[in-house]
């Protein structure tokens, strides 16, 4: 079976960015099929599609133009992230895109191809040590995607000192010594491996002029959001679309009342979810935000926070929904449905679970009150927010 | 999938400083409202407050000034609302009348009642309620019994409407009732075929409460609350003048009367007193209290922005039916959850006395009507789908 992309999810892109939104359908839509996402999932990775995305302008279109990229928001990076999801493109792509931004706005070179993230707080097995004008890693990082493929990951360290600005490290993973690259999946099937680590010297420190403390984390938990709105527009468009040519009783399913009940259902978690990423996206650092903004970052990680959340929350239930409308068909192998309610469930998990970004945002609300609440709200941003 | 779509809104910046106009307003008037009193979030009335938000001109805001309005824009309104909502400030009075019944009269007897009612309405003088269900009609509105005759002293109405909030205070009904009884083709029951014309012979009237042959009789809520009633007509004559629109257009009026109702953009914040409530009393150290209400604030963030959404399209002249209904879908699945999570993190260990207690007890008695008034869930539902086309 090829992968129906059904005309009713052109609309659903933002109307902002049209021109890249074009592009990426163009290059997703005609360049990305059901082989090329089993060879990802057989470990492979898929050079020619790569340098396609990578002459497209994709992976250095978050990096400052003073290391030679396009110096866009997060606004603009909203149509490719989100067809990652919607064509569920097997590439490191986003990885590259945070990594890339990152690396740029703290004066590091950007290097071409693939790169990956490490996020040294959210690895509680994984320690940094200086080392002259860098750091040794020593421990280990799970789960850290393409990791195999990545000529590198940008590792954050966060602050030196309370209130200090996020330092970021370069870890060479093609020539760097002491790195063991131990393959994993996660649950999409795609490479998420684990870093084995013993002195591995990143000879270069540069502080990050990023109001985040996590930025790697915080980013990639905003990647991962818009990719789940991408993956979710995809499945609603499919489930309804099956309803409607799955014809049992003498009557397509989806004129039953339950099953457009849940489709409806799931439509509403969908526009939930995409509202909170395009607003997400719309307040983070980059393009026009200011990185260094104190008050944009605090707008910013709000706007993550709950992106994340409702993001996860919707893809736990659609994909639920999705399976439930596609009966048998939709659990075979045969079939395309997996490959993006397995994105759902690989990205719900990845840069911090619905529940832990919850967390943050519950201890949040409750040290604002229940008279602070309402004005954080409206000011979107809560000043407990860590 | 078109009208399903929601793009971020966001406020101009004379917003803020009307959001700080009220919340002073807000910080005096709320001093005399008892917490508990505040759970009762736009179904708590006070003629006088209602009154005050008239002077200080948030009602009728958007409305032209020939009518007493105000001329400020969907946003500004939107701001008035949410801040009166999550505030829990009694402003039932007056809600049903600045949400629908004055853009229907505006739009429909622009010239005869309107320039008469509508200056009233903005001052907070006069209020409102619905008469749209009967006791045999309510999510099947084509099926209503009641009926208008028409004689040369006025339309003379019988029959009974149910589940009218603020019957017993309201001044003036907006009465959707059957004028050709001809047309009285309901569903048969047997077989399930509708009638061909059950759309057609219906008319809207606006009636004075005060009309002989008039009566409220309360029907008390689970919460032992008055809120809604029933009203009974027998031979009610209305005058000729008040018959809204044209006579056998009613089914076409009470859709557009709907879609106002409908598409507030601010239908999620009915259990807010529980939430903050439950922020005061919450231990920011307690992992199982920071996910589950986390969780509760990350919905709020998202339909908050979602309601913004909905305002913007309101400004712009869009339709925001489909969309307004994906939110009211969306905002009462919190609403509703809310008594719910407060039971999980606080049951049985909260004193009987305090003001959580008191939230959570009246939340988790009020919410099941959260997905019944203004439609009800599985009609939301079915507007979606049909907007999925899959209806």
């Amino acid at each position: 079976m090829n992968h129906p992309t059904r005309p009713t999810m052109d609309p659903t892109a933002p109307a902002a960015d049209s021109l890249i939104s074009d592009s990426v359908a163009r290059l997703f839509g005609s360049r990305v099929d059901k082989a090329q996402r089993e060879r990802a999932e057989a470990g492979e990775l898929d050079a020619a599609l790569w340098q396609q995305v990578a002459d497209s302008g994709f992976t250095l279109l978050l990096a400052t133009e003073a290391a030679g990229g396009l110096g866009l928001g997060w606004a603009a990076a909203y149509p490719v992230l989100r067809g990652l999801g919607a064509w569920q493109v097997p590439l490191p792509l986003a990885e590259t895109m945070v990594a890339a931004q990152l690396l740029s706005l703290a004066g590091l070179v950007v290097p071409d191809g693939p790169l990956t993230l490490i996020e040294l707080g959210q690895c509680p097995g994984l320690q940094a040590r200086a080392e002259g004008s860098g750091v040794c890693l020593t421990g280990t990082a799970h789960g850290v995607p393409w990791a195999r493929h990545a000529k590198g990951a940008v590792v954050s360290l966060g602050a030196a000192g309370a209130g200090g600005p996020a330092r970021l490290a370069w870890l060479d993973l093609t020539a760097s010594a002491g790195v063991t690259i131990q393959p994993q999946t996660d649950a999409a099937g795609l490479p998420a491996d684990t870093l084995h680590m013993q002195a591995a010297h990143c000879p270069q420190v540069a502080s990050l002029p990023m109001a985040l403390t996590e930025p790697v984390f915080t980013l990639g938990a905003l990647a991962r959001s818009i990719m789940m709105v991408g993956a979710l527009e995809w499945v609603l468009g499919q489930a309804v679309g099956y309803a409607g040519d799955r014809v049992q009783f003498g009557k397509p399913i989806g004129k039953n009342q339950v099953i457009q009940q849940n489709l409806a259902l799931m439509a509403g978690d969908v526009a939930a979810a995409r509202m909170a990423a395009l607003v997400a996206a719309g307040q983070a650092p980059g393009g026009d935000v200011a990185a260094a903004d104190a008050q944009a970052a605090a707008a910013a990680l709000f706007g993550i926070a709950v992106a994340k959340v409702r993001c996860g929350e919707a893809a736990t239930r659609a994909a639920g929904i999705a399976h439930q409308v596609h009966g048998a068909i939709g659990f075979t192998h045969e079939h395309a449905l997996h490959f993006a309610t397995r994105r759902l469930w690989a990205w719900r998990e990845q840069f911090g679970t619905d529940a832990q970004w919850a967390a943050r945002l519950g201890r949040a609300a409750i040290l604002a009150g229940g008279s602070g609440f309402w004005p954080a709200l409206t000011q979107q941003q809560f000043s407990g927010l860590r | 999938m078109q009208g399903l779509l929601i793009d971020p809104g966001s406020l101009p910046p004379e917003c803020a400083a009307l959001r700080a106009e009220v919340r002073a307003f807000l910080a005096e008037a709320m001093v005399h409202i008892p917490p508990v009193r505040r759970n009762r979030n736009w179904s708590g009335a006070s003629a006088d407050f209602s009154r005050q938000m008239g002077e200080r001109g948030w009602i009728g805001m958007t409305w032209p000034a020939r009518y007493g309005g105000h001329e400020r824009s969907m946003l500004e309104r939107y701001v008035v609302l949410e801040e009166m909502l999550a505030a829990g400030a009694p402003v039932g009075a007056h809600w049903v009348a600045d949400r629908q019944s004055g853009p229907l009269l505006m739009r429909y007897a622009p010239d005869t009642l309107a320039p008469r009612i509508v200056p009233r309405i903005a001052r907070g003088e006069c209020f409102f309620c619905i008469g749209m269900s009967e006791p045999d009609s309510g999510s099947d509105l084509a099926s209503i019994r009641t009926k208008a005759v028409n004689t040369p002293q006025g339309w003379v109405i019988n029959g009974r409407k149910v589940w009218t909030s603020g019957a017993h205070r309201a001044h003036y009904m907006i009465a959707l009732v059957r004028t050709d009884v001809r047309t009285d083709v309901r569903t048969d029951v047997r077989t399930g075929e509708r009638g061909e014309n059950r759309h057609a012979g219906m008319s809207q009237f606006l009636v004075d409460m005060q009309t002989p042959g008039l009566t409220v009789r309360p029907i008390l809520n689970q919460l032992g609350e008055h809120d809604f009633n029933e009203v009974t007509f027998d031979d009610v004559t209305v005058p000729h003048d008040c018959l809204i629109g044209a006579e056998g257009n009613g089914w076409a009026q009470v859709g557009a009367e709907l879609a106002f109702e409908r598409s507030g953009p601010e239908r999620y914040l009915s259990s807010t007193q529980l939430l903050l409530e439950m922020l005061a009393q919450a231990d920011p150290g307690d992992e199982r209290q920071a996910v589950a209400l986390g969780r509760i604030v990350a919905q709020y963030g998202t339909l908050r922005q979602m309601s913004l959404g909905v305002a913007g399209m309101l400004s712009r002249g869009e339709n925001p039916a489909l969309a307004a209904a994906l939110v009211k879908d969306q905002g009462a699945l919190v609403e509703q959850a809310m008594p719910d999570i407060a039971h999980d993190l606080f049951g049985g260990r909260v004193d009987p006395g305090s003001t959580l207690a008191q939230a959570m007890r009246y939340a988790t008695l009020a919410v099941p009507s959260f997905s019944l008034r203004g439609g009800t869930r599985e009609i939301l539902r079915g507007m979606i789908a049909k907007g999925l086309d899959l209806r």
